[in-house]
């Protein structure tokens, strides 16, 4: 009896020991965890998240020009954004240019990686050719782009007046301006948008292809029922990589026409700029990136929960 | 294992590009501590916006003054634009990072001032005792608040109409006698365009700075309370008739098909002008040189233009002044201060002007001997000298002061441009004036006072 009883005591003691020895471990682990992620959590901390609260703070008040806060306002700066018309324009434009860009550059990216995909002699100059964009600034290829735009001597109305079409002022003309940094924009992401694509179909399982060919279906019978399905994680991550660049689209703009013609350009990510370094209103310039901020959480938010369901992972 | 590596590197790259945006914090160092220990010279950092003509022709100044002595030595770095330097300053000012001196524009007066990270030059001429009154009276007018200087004039200029002497030849028109009204534009444009239909008569720039030197002109006040120089300005100054003659005299030439519209590019507007496309444009006075020399056809320089029913009123100063910064060592600021007083002496003042199309601070410039030899070749570079001078000394012409201007010429620009591509001109023009009176409005509630 006794010696059960001690047995039990003892495995009672042995159980709470080895908690307590369960909990130091964890202890230990979660210690050496966050020993292996100080260096990111610091990094993180002050390029990230720092500035992230130091914005959302800054958002409600007005400032001095060197951006020190000197008046309370609450939620003024987000009442004032809804009824600005040139934020909204702003808004507004930013979702066009996301419309114009985006699927343009993908649809282009996939016929050259496609294309490109094909082994034949020689398709690794061509590679290089098609994804050579990756390696051009924002501002080395706008300022190329805003010498063909160019009213005076560029090369797009030269071309035009060959054809006996009249000039188009590709950048003061509000029917223009916008179409043309979206094509600047476009030329510009393909490099990157292909690579990645050729990368997607590279990594397809060939065998697919081999069993489609004993079956003897046709070349678009398996680009839309081998290539795009498996193709569809690849699709995914350059989209939401896109829209979210789209977004955040400053260089082309700041170079190409300034906001102009008439805010006819002015994306969100300018428009915060300007209110901040040349109107020097710290305070509503912050309201409008918590804004943007919100709006790229939502859309990324909006594609997972949409764009997942479609996609097939292998 | 495929799927998560995609969903993290999605996550992990929507971090990163939400993260990087609205902070923009630049760190320019400057690097003149080595340079001041080898030699006992005083460094001076010297930032400023002169590109193109300006720079070649300010960095051969400061060489001069860096040769001309052994004490100091000036460091002249070019920080990119007017606004552009001006966000570096604020972003560094009161750490050691700082400049010594830093060139700003005019409308930038206001918000300096109020930046409290400067020195009024006013301190350096009283225990200097050095005189002033030697200066352009049309300059110190401008830089000088209750008496006061809080910055060196440096680099002034005016508007002026470029027009094509050739062009107007061909259309009939007399190349000596330049159009000075709203209307005689008009007319000439329509002259020009008939005789060549390939070549659009008038450009104007959508630039703000132009809009306030067309009021201006007028006798018109950009801001109330004296454009802000006797109280703080609640509003804007100019009545509905002088802010529409502009608008309207650009809508008729737009009608017209004679205007031609580079939005709010300088660039293309002297290319295009320098091309043939166009035969008149107004643009600032320091552009007269790079425009005289680059045309391959003879180039007049005129007055602003004005109203036919308005008297012309003159021009405001534009171009920048230097600023001493706050909190340096005190050899620092002598010696800076050692360098701005160099930059009045007439032959510098000489050089400078020819070189640029800047006008000289210091009259007495221009009665150096290549200030006298320039003009003779080139008298279109006397017409900006003579349109100063010719201008009544008045509020409108002394310009406004508050620190939302940079704002204000945004608002202007948008307004411009809009009529230029067929706006509605009694819509424009109302958008803008209520924007530009929120702007006024926030910026004072902005101070807290």
């Amino acid at each position: 009896m006794s010696m059960a009883y001690r047995t039990l005591e003892t495995n009672e003691t042995y159980i709470l020991q080895a908690e307590r020895v369960k909990k130091q471990n964890r202890k230990k682990s979660f210690l050496k965890g966050m020993l292996f992620l100080l260096p990111s959590i610091l990094l993180f901390g002050a390029f990230v998240f720092y500035p992230m609260f130091k914005t959302i703070y800054l958002s409600f008040f007005l400032t001095n020009a060197q951006g020190a806060t000197t008046v309370y306002v609450g939620w003024e700066n987000y009442k004032a954004l809804i009824t600005d018309p040139i934020f909204m324009k702003s808004v507004k434009n930013t979702f066009l240019f996301v419309f114009y860009t985006v699927p343009t550059t993908v649809v282009i990216s996939l016929a050259l990686a496609v294309v490109a995909n094909e082994k034949l002699k020689g398709i690794g100059f061509f590679r290089t050719i098609f994804s050579s964009t990756m390696g051009v600034s924002v501002a080395a290829a706008s300022v190329f782009w805003l010498y063909l735009f160019n009213p005076t001597m560029g090369l797009l109305n030269k071309f035009l007046e060959v054809f006996g079409l009249e000039a188009i002022e590709w950048l003061t003309d509000p029917k223009w301006a916008l179409l043309a940094v979206s094509a600047t924009t476009i030329w510009m992401n393909i490099g990157f948008t292909f690579l990645i694509l050729l990368g997607g179909l590279q990594s397809i399982d060939s065998s697919l292809y081999e069993s489609a060919d004993i079956e003897g279906t046709g070349y678009f019978y398996k680009l839309r029922r081998i290539t795009i399905p498996m193709l569809s994680p690849t699709f995914f991550f350059v989209i939401t990589v896109s829209i979210i660049n789209a977004f955040q689209t400053f260089g082309q703009i700041d170079i190409l026409t300034q906001g102009g013609p008439a805010n006819g350009t002015n994306l969100i990510v300018y428009s915060i700029y300007r209110e901040a370094f040349v109107n020097y209103q710290f305070g509503s310039a912050s309201a409008q990136a918590v804004v943007l901020f919100i709006l790229i959480l939502l859309m990324t938010a909006l594609q997972f929960k949409l764009g997942e369901r479609k996609v097939h992972y292998q | 294992m495929k799927k998560k590596f995609l969903s993290i590197l999605t996550l992990g790259i929507i971090l990163l590009l939400t993260a990087c945006s609205g902070n923009a914090a630049s760190g320019d160092s400057s690097e003149n501590k080595e340079s001041a220990k080898k030699g006992e010279k005083q460094v001076v950092t010297f930032w400023h916006s002169m590109s193109g003509a300006g720079q070649e022709t300010l960095n051969s100044i400061v060489e001069d003054f860096n040769k001309s002595q052994d004490n100091i030595q000036v460091n002249a770095e070019f920080q990119g634009t007017y606004d552009e330097a001006l966000t570096k300053f604020n972003a560094v000012a009161g750490t050691d990072s700082a400049p010594t001196m830093i060139q700003t524009f005019e409308i930038g007066t206001k918000s300096m001032i109020n930046s409290g990270k400067i020195t009024p030059i006013q301190e350096f001429v009283d225990k200097d005792k050095y005189e002033m009154n030697g200066l352009e009276k049309n300059i110190t007018n401008y830089y000088s608040l209750d008496g006061k200087f809080y910055s060196m004039p440096f680099n002034s200029s005016t508007p002026v109409m470029y027009y094509n002497k050739d062009a107007f030849k061909a259309a009939g028109l007399d190349p000596e006698k330049a159009p000075a009204t709203f209307e005689e534009v008009e007319d000439a444009s329509k002259a020009i365009t008939k005789s060549n239909p390939k070549m659009k008569g008038f450009a104007l720039q959508a630039y703000g700075w132009l809009w306030e030197q067309l009021l201006a002109n007028q006798g018109a006040l950009l801001l109330n309370n004296d454009n802000g120089r006797t109280d703080t300005p609640t509003k804007i100054g100019w009545k509905e008739e002088e802010g529409k003659s502009i608008f309207n005299w650009v809508k008729n030439m737009v009608d017209d098909k004679t205007f031609a519209n580079y939005g709010t590019n300088g660039d293309n507007m002297v290319a295009g002008f320098l091309a043939g496309d166009v035969a008149m444009f107004l643009q600032s006075s320091a552009s007269a040189r790079d425009v005289i020399d680059n045309a391959p056809f003879e180039v007049g320089i005129a007055f602003l233009p004005h109203p036919e029913d308005k008297e012309r009123e003159g021009v405001v100063i534009g171009g920048a002044s230097l600023w001493m910064i706050d909190g340096k060592p005190e050899a620092e600021s002598e010696a800076a201060w050692e360098f701005m007083k160099y930059l009045q002496k007439p032959e510098v003042q000489a050089k400078w002007h020819v070189g640029t199309g800047y006008f000289a601070i210091n009259p007495a410039a221009y009665d150096e001997k290549v200030v006298k030899d320039a003009w003779s070749e080139k008298p279109q570079l006397k017409v900006t000298v003579d349109q100063l001078q010719s201008t009544k000394s008045s509020y409108a012409t002394q310009g406004a002061l508050m620190d939302m201007l940079p704002e204000g010429r945004k608002i202007m620009e948008t307004a411009l441009e809009t009529v230029y591509n067929g706006g509605d001109v009694d819509k424009a023009y109302d958008t803008a004036v209520q924007q530009f009176n929120e702007a006024i409005q926030q910026a004072n509630k902005a101070r807290g006072k």
